[in-house]
């Protein structure tokens, strides 16, 4: 009798602030909330911008004429953007870049990591030093390149002893030779993100279990065997992450391209991502800048799936405890 | 038989003292050639902030100087004081590319105001996911996806969207143009919305570690669900949210591509104001420039030298074992 009177008086006291808190608290609105408040941003920001592209991907349409005119014209500009020999090779490019810069960066990235992983003094020193450049913002690293390449830069002042031996005038311009231009963008980011696949080796070496080392070591296993048969096989999650990683960043090549190079000279630094840029930006070509990023999608989502099945792949094994 | 043993152990000293010996030549060639790695790695940041304490005359002379001959604050002074004279114009002037102040302010409110609201969302969730297992078991993998889209497939877009489409639709819906583009709130959605995957995945990470049993003992003592996430949770993934954020902070204070392309002459982010410089026609301002990525660069080194030990866990992607 008593509690229910209770109850009643606590019924009442009940304000909207509370009743909000009560109903907050309920599991199914603390699932689903945040779930659909994020998936809600998703699909504002991203879905329906891109639902709409494809839609534009079909007109016919330049950005300096009112949208009213735009006409559809079927297949018209995923025709001119297969058909462009510019998008071709800047893919290539792009790919060519990836390719050696991702290379570079996993080698010297791999070295470093076990060197730093071997080493007992300094360590901390060391990983601070290396971790500098991805906390750089990009553009101001291809800035800072910009000034090395300098025709009177200290890259030149550098090689002058050289350079006078043949005879050759010291102060190159790099930027203005297409290959050197080429590897300059990619030095550039080999020094960027050398950094990245450092941090994603060490984490590996360091979650190495000691006692297996330790053990070969004791049966007699020299320090190759040790390498080959037991380090590396244990780093292969490491790795296949590194990799994935590096070549889906490394396609999206860009903030140097411009600061270095403007894609020039002619045409032999465009990568991908900055020749659709120049496409739409400086032509107003719409409708050819949307089929491309159609297209471009397309083929990334199969790298991307590709790398995202590896890399769960690699953590699914890893909870099995396999590797 | 003692002689025997006595020259095995000479040997055996011998062999120690040899392996001794290598051991040591590995660790001084080691630490030899990870001192030059970083001497490389220091090199173009030490070559901006000794070029953005040069003065007019010694930005590019040959042979370059290695250490200013006589270092001024000059480049400092003329990038913030541009504007202090000009302020009212530069907004107006398409082509006003010294607005520092501008520029520090757009990126600051925008950098911390996005960071911190996908902070808060991607909290939530990743707790949602952690404990209940929403979106299903793929969903952890499929939210990185986002993260792999190359920005100009983004960019493309949303440019459209922002430029064309919301103005178009607000205009036939309520009657009054509205442009996301080129404003701070078109520019945050955006970093919000591509920084959430990151966020939910590092606070994933932090909020697994935290045992289940915390929060059960909690509820089954008569703690209500939002006062065990305020009282029990959040103290422990705290330090994970200041982590989270800085690292947030760092990707959108970098971001680049699409800050270009979605703002033009109103707001500028501080990459976008620095490549305004770099294509500027009329002789390029190398001092000023050094004294602008100087700015940029310093206060994101230092965050994420703070944040490094938990940057080394998180970039491990699951390939620890706990």
């Amino acid at each position: 009798m008593t509690e229910t009177i209770k109850m009643a008086a606590e019924v009442q006291k009940v304000g909207p602030l509370t009743r909000l808190s009560r109903w907050l608290s309920q599991e199914r609105v603390f699932r689903w909330i945040p779930f659909i408040l994020v998936e809600g941003m998703f699909i504002l920001i991203l879905i329906i911008p891109f639902l709409m592209t494809i839609y534009i991907s079909f007109l016919r349409w330049r950005a300096n004429r009112p949208f009213e005119q735009a006409y559809l014209s079927g297949l018209r500009n995923y025709e001119a953007v297969l058909t462009d020999q510019g998008f071709w090779a800047s893919l290539g490019r792009t790919f060519y870049f990836a390719g050696f810069a991702v290379l570079f960066e996993l080698v010297i990235g791999f070295v470093l990591a076990m060197m730093v992983h071997r080493i007992t003094r300094g360590q901390r020193f060391y990983i601070t030093i290396f971790l500098i450049p991805m906390m750089v913002v990009p553009v101001v690293a291809g800035y800072n390149f910009s000034m090395i390449y300098l025709d009177s830069g200290p890259l030149n002042q550098l090689l002058a002893p050289f350079l006078n031996l043949f005879d050759i005038n010291p102060r190159i311009r790099w930027l203005s030779n297409p290959i050197a231009a080429q590897w300059a963008i990619i030095l550039a980011d080999v020094w960027q993100w050398t950094s990245l696949t450092f941090l994603i080796f060490l984490s590996g070496f360091s979650a190495l279990p000691p006692q297996l080392t330790n053990a070969a070591r004791i049966m007699g296993a020299s320090r190759g065997q040790i390498f080959l048969w037991i380090e590396l096989p244990l780093l292969k999650p490491a790795i296949v992450i590194a990799v994935v990683i590096r070549l889906m960043e490394a396609l999206k090549l860009f903030d140097p391209v411009v600061l270095l190079t403007f894609g020039g000279p002619g045409t032999s630094t465009q990568t991908v991502a900055y020749y659709l840029w120049e496409q739409v930006w400086q032509f107003n070509k719409y409708s050819f800048g949307a089929a491309a990023s159609v297209l471009l999608l397309i083929m990334f989502s199969f790298l991307i799936f590709f790398g995202i099945y590896l890399i769960s792949r690699q953590n699914d094994a890893v909870e099995r405890g396999e590797v | 038989m003692a002689e025997q043993d006595i020259s095995r152990d000479v040997t055996a000293h011998h062999a120690k003292k040899d392996a001794a010996r290598k051991r040591r030549r590995r660790t001084v060639i080691r630490h030899a050639i990870l001192i030059g790695w970083a001497l490389l790695i220091m090199f173009p940041i030490y070559w901006m902030i000794q070029t953005s304490f040069k003065d007019a005359g010694e930005w590019v002379t040959w042979p370059p100087n290695w250490i200013p001959n006589d270092p001024t604050l000059k480049n400092y002074e003329q990038i913030f004081s541009f504007n202090i004279q000009e302020s009212g114009v530069a907004r107006q002037a398409t082509e006003q590319p010294f607005n520092i102040w501008g520029a520090t302010a757009d990126s600051i409110i925008i950098c911390t105001i996005s960071a911190l609201i996908a902070l808060f969302l991607g909290t939530f969730l990743a707790y949602a996911i952690s404990r209940y297992n929403v979106g299903g078991k793929r969903f952890r993998h499929s939210v990185l996806l986002i993260r792999m889209i190359p920005p100009i497939v983004i960019a493309i877009p949303l440019l459209m969207y922002y430029a064309i489409m919301i103005p178009l639709a607000t205009d036939a819906v309520l009657g009054a143009r509205i442009s996301l583009f080129d404003t701070r709130l078109g520019l945050s959605l955006l970093y919000i919305t591509i920084t959430l995957p990151f966020v939910i995945w590092m606070m994933l990470s932090f909020i697994d570690e935290i045992p289940y049993s915390f929060e059960h003992a909690a509820r089954i003592m008569g703690a209500g669900r939002i006062y065990t996430i305020r009282k029990v949770v959040l103290p422990l993934v705290a330090s994970g949210m200041v982590v989270t954020f800085l690292f947030v902070f760092i990707l959108n204070w970098a971001e680049f591509l699409l800050s270009l392309t979605l703002t033009h002459p109103d707001v500028t982010t501080l990459p976008v104001l620095l490549n305004k410089f770099q294509s500027a026609s009329e002789g390029r301002l190398y001092g000023p420039q050094a004294a602008i990525g100087t700015i940029i660069t310093i206060p994101v080194v230092i965050m994420g030298i703070l944040i490094q030990k938990h940057l080394i866990k998180g970039f491990s992607f699951g390939t620890i074992r706990k």
